[in-house]
């Protein structure tokens, strides 16, 4: 409901889009603005500003307005039509008498509103609500939808006082339908009326990558304006998240350990959750240990795991398609971007037909459009329970540690092509790094020697068409990570067979050196399957003797 | 470790064939440590030392290599002998179990000496 907005003093940063987004009837009835579309990642805030705005115009009382969630709406046409032209009816009356609780009487039926309507003098909407009626009582389901939709078009001419519509969600119109899922398309082309009118602006919320998808008119895009929504800026969310644990009657962390929020990228959803996690693990007091702490629990099992679930859930309504989907985001987080459908198909499990269909949804979600860092946390984290069969308490500790140990690392990244003697550049690299963390000369070329073998072993046998070698150094005071990782052909030295050596020589076998050679240089290596590509994970712990003072 | 462009040289020393690798010995360079072995080789020498004093970096494929030379050298009941190998170097065969299959000398002038003196 739109009353339960945040304190004002709470929304942080919005102010020239409120101040704008309130002006907009008087900038429509000049034929000076139209309609907006609200756009921005998720958790930015959209649903909030609307429902600021519909406070601050109800209480000043110059125009009319009216929200409407698509979110928790019950699309199949005829319930919608209902619920829509009720809650028009409740929300006008409502602005009117100044009673916020007309609004929220969601059970109340029309005859019980009507000696407030009368006593109101508001005749044209009884004659409103006969109709809408009519409508129903004759099961006609197109005059029953076009009757709601127009209600507030119809109350704006009646009264002569605009009304702003606030449609939040609004893509999930385009799955509006009569009977049956997928039934009827194009119903959300009927609000196309109610937007052209002079009198209704319309704010619209919805997926960055919604606005076509859902418009088949182009006229209705041409006079709908798009309003990005950005993030919070960097001192503005720290701000923010100290008014939050202020309630909540937690310290904030130092300065200097806040820097952590930056992961957050501003989102003023993550940022309260985050805050709601510390009250709810009953810190008092934060340090950086704590909010990493808080946020593992966060996109793991808290209240933004929940909400992220929940948004998977609206475009992946089965648990095949769900499963196929976490393949092919953690596949793309991981490869920066999508392959084609066919290697797609294939990695999800799920045929050519359905794997587009998995993609187009993702697309016009719009939730991996602004990279971000905590979508691809909890998608981990989902992955590692949902695929990889792991407690949320593994996701978690995951997560933290993942944190936890970047602090003290310092990491590169690189990649090559699979190219005669592309394996020299990586030697030459690990050399740089080894110097950088003043390790022994002599205990580089061991360290050199064994990233070749992997290199070379995947350039070799992968088959890959990618044709690339992907590799990450991790080094920390005590230890130094290397993570290989090609696409192609599944590689596992458990296939590897153990010959003797001389028996080697007797038969003639000249190859097969290179992961012995591996094995004897590393302390550890693993070798695991991700998504379609081999991943080598070797360690190297550091001993004195092998770091130079 | 500078890893250069490969090279091979090589000269008669009496009846022994010194050759003298330098750089990377990868599936590349090795092939021409072979050939260069081959030549040898195929003028009827049966005597090879190997000195590794400038070879800088191997890997498994360079290694494979290595044996084949002395696959060959066996076949025709020859010797192959390894000279200034680098610690390195000399581990990277002792990981493997291969060391004491090769008769190794700290110099090239050992070797020479070693196989003067006689059929080992």
């Amino acid at each position: 409901m739109p009353f339960n907005a945040i304190p004002a003093e709470d929304f942080f940063n919005r102010e020239s889009e409120l101040h704008y987004l309130k002006g907009l009837s008087e900038l429509k009835k000049n034929a000076l603005g139209g309609d907006v579309f609200l756009e921005g990642a998720r958790g930015t805030g959209k649903t909030e500003l609307l429902k600021q705005l519909y406070r601050l115009l109800y209480w000043e009382g110059d125009v009319v307005p009216f929200y409407y969630s698509f979110k928790t709406a019950n699309l199949k046409g005829a319930y919608f039509a209902k619920d829509y032209f009720a809650g028009f009816v409740r929300q006008y009356i409502s602005f009117a008498k100044k009673e916020p609780l007309i609004a929220q009487g969601s059970a109340e039926p029309f005859e019980r509103l009507m000696p407030a309507i009368s006593s109101l003098g508001l005749y044209w909407l009884i004659d409103c609500i006969e109709d809408f009626e009519t409508h129903v009582n004759k099961n006609d389901f197109y005059w029953q939808i076009v009757a709601a939709i127009s209600a507030p078009v119809i109350a704006a001419k009646k009264s002569g006082k605009p009304v702003i519509v606030m449609l939040d969600d609004f893509d999930a119109a385009a799955s509006l339908y009569e009977s049956s899922l997928g039934d009827t398309t194009g119903l959300i082309s009927l609000f196309r009326e109610s937007m052209q009118n002079s009198l209704c602006p319309h704010v619209m919320t919805g997926s960055a990558g919604a606005l076509d998808a859902i418009f088949t008119d182009h006229s209705l895009i041409g006079m709908t304006e798009q309003m990005r929504l950005g993030p919070l800026p960097e001192d503005v969310a720290a701000e923010l998240f100290g008014a939050h644990l202020a309630r909540l009657k937690i310290s904030p962390p130092p300065v200097e350990e806040a820097k952590f929020l930056a992961v957050l990228k501003g989102n003023p959803l993550y940022i309260r959750n985050l805050a709601k996690a510390a009250w709810k693990m009953r810190k008092k007091e934060l340090h950086e240990k704590d909010l990493i702490e808080c946020y593992s629990f966060e996109v793991s099992d808290g209240e933004t795991a929940f909400y992220w679930s929940s948004v998977l859930s609206r475009y992946m309504k089965t648990a095949e398609q769900r499963r196929a989907m976490l393949k092919i985001l953690m596949h793309s987080f991981e490869n920066q971007g999508f392959d084609d459908v066919k290697r797609l198909s294939i990695l999800s499990g799920v045929d050519e037909t359905e794997t587009g269909a998995i993609l187009a949804a993702i697309n016009v979600s719009g939730i991996i459009r602004d990279k971000d860092a905590v979508l691809q946390d909890f998608i981990r984290c989902l992955y590692m329970k949902e695929i990889e069969g792991r407690t949320a308490v593994y996701a978690k500790e995951k997560i933290e540690t993942k944190y936890l140990s970047e602090k003290e690392e310092s990491c590169f990244e690189l990649v090559i092509p699979m190219s005669s003697n592309a394996e020299l550049v990586v030697a030459k690299a690990v050399e740089q790094i080894g110097k950088n963390s003043n390790l022994d000369a002599e205990f580089l070329n061991y360290l050199q020697l064994a990233l070749i073998e992997v290199c070379i072993n995947a350039m070799e046998h992968s088959g890959s068409y990618e044709k690339k070698v992907f590799l990450k150094f991790i080094t920390r005071p005590d230890r130094l990570e290397i993570i290989v990782e090609n696409s192609g052909k599944p590689f596992s030295p458990d296939t590897r067979k153990e010959i003797p050596v001389e028996e080697k020589l007797r038969m003639g076998i000249k190859r097969g050196w290179g992961f012995k050679l591996v094995y004897a240089i590393m302390d550890n290596v693993k070798v695991e399957r991700v998504n379609d590509r081999t991943r080598v994970i070797m360690t190297k712990n550091l001993k004195d003797k092998e770091v130079l003072e | 470790m500078k890893p250069v462009q490969f090279s091979v040289a090589s000269k008669l020393v009496g009846d022994a064939a010194v050759i003298y690798p330098k750089g990377y010995l990868n599936n590349l360079s090795g092939e021409s440590l072979v050939n260069e072995c081959g030549i040898y080789i195929g003028r009827g020498i049966t005597k090879i030392v190997v000195n590794f004093s400038e070879t800088d970096l191997i890997n498994s494929i360079g290694i494979s290599l290595i044996l084949q030379i002395m696959e060959d050298l066996r076949n025709i009941k020859g010797t192959i002998c390894c000279t200034n190998m680098s610690k390195f170097l000399h581990d990277t065969f002792e990981m493997l179990g291969l060391i004491q299959h090769m008769i190794v000398f700290p110099s090239e002038s050992d070797a020479i000496k070693y196989l003067k003196a006689g059929t080992p």
